[in-house]
């Protein structure tokens, strides 16, 4: 009966971390596509000045290379 | 994952700061002195000198061209990465307690202290991200804070609010255009002060930590808690690792004079690891001697590194476990993604 309690017990952490999973995704799904809506309306590129700093270094790297 | 210890300051860090690449570390303690460091094998890579008081706030541009630095002489100021010149001072009646800059590099935030007679301001300037440019002196925005003391301060994405966090808990929304106070939240518990506020690599989200011994991971635009991350110590400092990996990592620790026992683990002086979406705690990491004063993570999310009141800045690289490791659902969503 304890084995059993316990196992109905985990199920029910990992059916909380499921559900949790796919509410932060969703979340973020619909704020990353707010966002890019937003900068696309002000005519800005895809990504923040802070975040493209990220970018050249991984090109700088030659792991993607730009075409001109 | 065998840490990098920084040997420089000679008194309590206060900020530790990644250039945005992450190559780059920037540290500021009550000595007076900033340091910048290659954060790959821990070698200074120089140092910036002028500032007469404690510093307590270090921030770095999105180019790492320009250093801004505020601090206990009542001074925020600008500062050439490369040279180590000093481009712009601007003085104030109280410290600085936080300088940020917005995402674009081209706006630097300042919140002064709060005194006697004197409310906390938040001064916004204009930068131009040239060091042969002439930095305007007149800020473009200065808000009279008439809410408790302001401990923290920064731009949300596209710099469309600038967010501040308080000594009683509290947490703002201003229009960063026109200084209007739009919203106020209480996240934390009342009279615990809000220590810290980090950004979401997107600024869409941040994190806080309180000495109510939580931190609280917020949206930017509503001021809602998406979650909370339960601790057994005061906290100091939070951080958020960048997607796709998801950990926060908190820093605190009881100073030395608060508790009854100075020993380590009685102050439980050690970086904690969080799961950000399931709040659980998964990981902790030791060696400071005292409180975390403040706590990092490299914007490439190869590196963390604390700043600790013991005078030590510890840079840790993550070893490939780190990245490799999946809660069992995480691991089930990932074939779903696939299939």
């Amino acid at each position: 009966a304890d084995s059993a309690k316990r196992s109905s017990a985990d199920k029910a952490v990992v059916d909380a971390r499921r559900r949790m999973l796919s509410e932060w995704y969703a979340w973020r799904e619909r704020v990353v596509e707010d966002l890019a809506i937003d900068r696309d309306d002000l005519g800005l590129g895809e990504k923040s000045e802070e975040q493209m700093a990220l970018e050249v270094d991984v090109e700088a790297e030659g792991e993607g290379k730009v075409v001109e | 994952m065998r840490p990098i210890l920084l040997q420089g300051h000679e008194r309590a860090l206060t900020q530790v700061k990644f250039s945005k690449e992450g190559d780059l570390l920037f540290s500021v303690s009550k000595d007076h002195v900033v340091c910048a460091w290659y954060s790959a094998n821990g070698e200074r890579f120089g140092t910036y000198k002028g500032h007469q008081g404690a510093l307590w706030t270090v921030d770095v541009d999105p180019t790492t061209t320009l250093l801004a630095t505020g601090g206990a002489d009542n001074t925020l100021r600008l500062w050439e990465i490369k040279t180590g010149k000093e481009l712009k001072r601007w003085e104030f009646n109280t410290s600085i307690r936080r300088a940020e800059f917005s995402e674009d590099g081209r706006q630097l935030l300042g919140v002064t202290e709060k005194r006697q007679g004197q409310l906390s301001n938040i001064f916004v300037y204009d930068i131009v991200p040239d060091v042969t440019a002439d930095q305007s002196t007149d800020p473009t925005l200065h808000i009279t804070v008439e809410l408790p003391r302001v401990t923290v301060a920064g731009f949300s994405a596209l710099s469309r609010y600038i967010i501040t966090g308080h000594e009683n808990g509290s947490v703002a929304q201003w229009d960063a255009k026109t200084g209007e106070l739009i919203k106020e939240e209480f996240p934390h518990e009342d009279g615990m002060s809000v220590t810290d506020l980090q950004w979401s690599s997107d600024r869409t989200y941040f994190i806080t930590a309180s000495k109510d011994k939580t931190a609280k991971l917020i949206d930017s635009e509503t001021l809602e808690v998406l979650k909370t991350y339960v601790a057994d110590t005061p906290l100091n400092s939070a951080a958020i690792t960048p997607e796709p990996t998801n950990y926060v990592i908190l820093g605190g620790g009881q100073a030395a004079m608060d508790v009854t026992t100075t020993s380590a683990r009685q102050g439980k002086f050690e970086a904690r690891f969080y799961h950000k979406i399931f709040e659980e705690e998964i990981g902790r990491v030791r060696g400071h001697f005292g409180p975390l004063n403040y706590v990092a993570v490299s914007p490439d999310g190869k590196c963390y590194c604390s700043g600790g009141e013991d005078g030590y800045v510890r840079v840790h690289h993550f070893d490939p476990p780190y990245f490799d490791f999946r809660f069992e659902v995480e691991r089930e969503r990932e074939r779903g993604l696939q299939m």
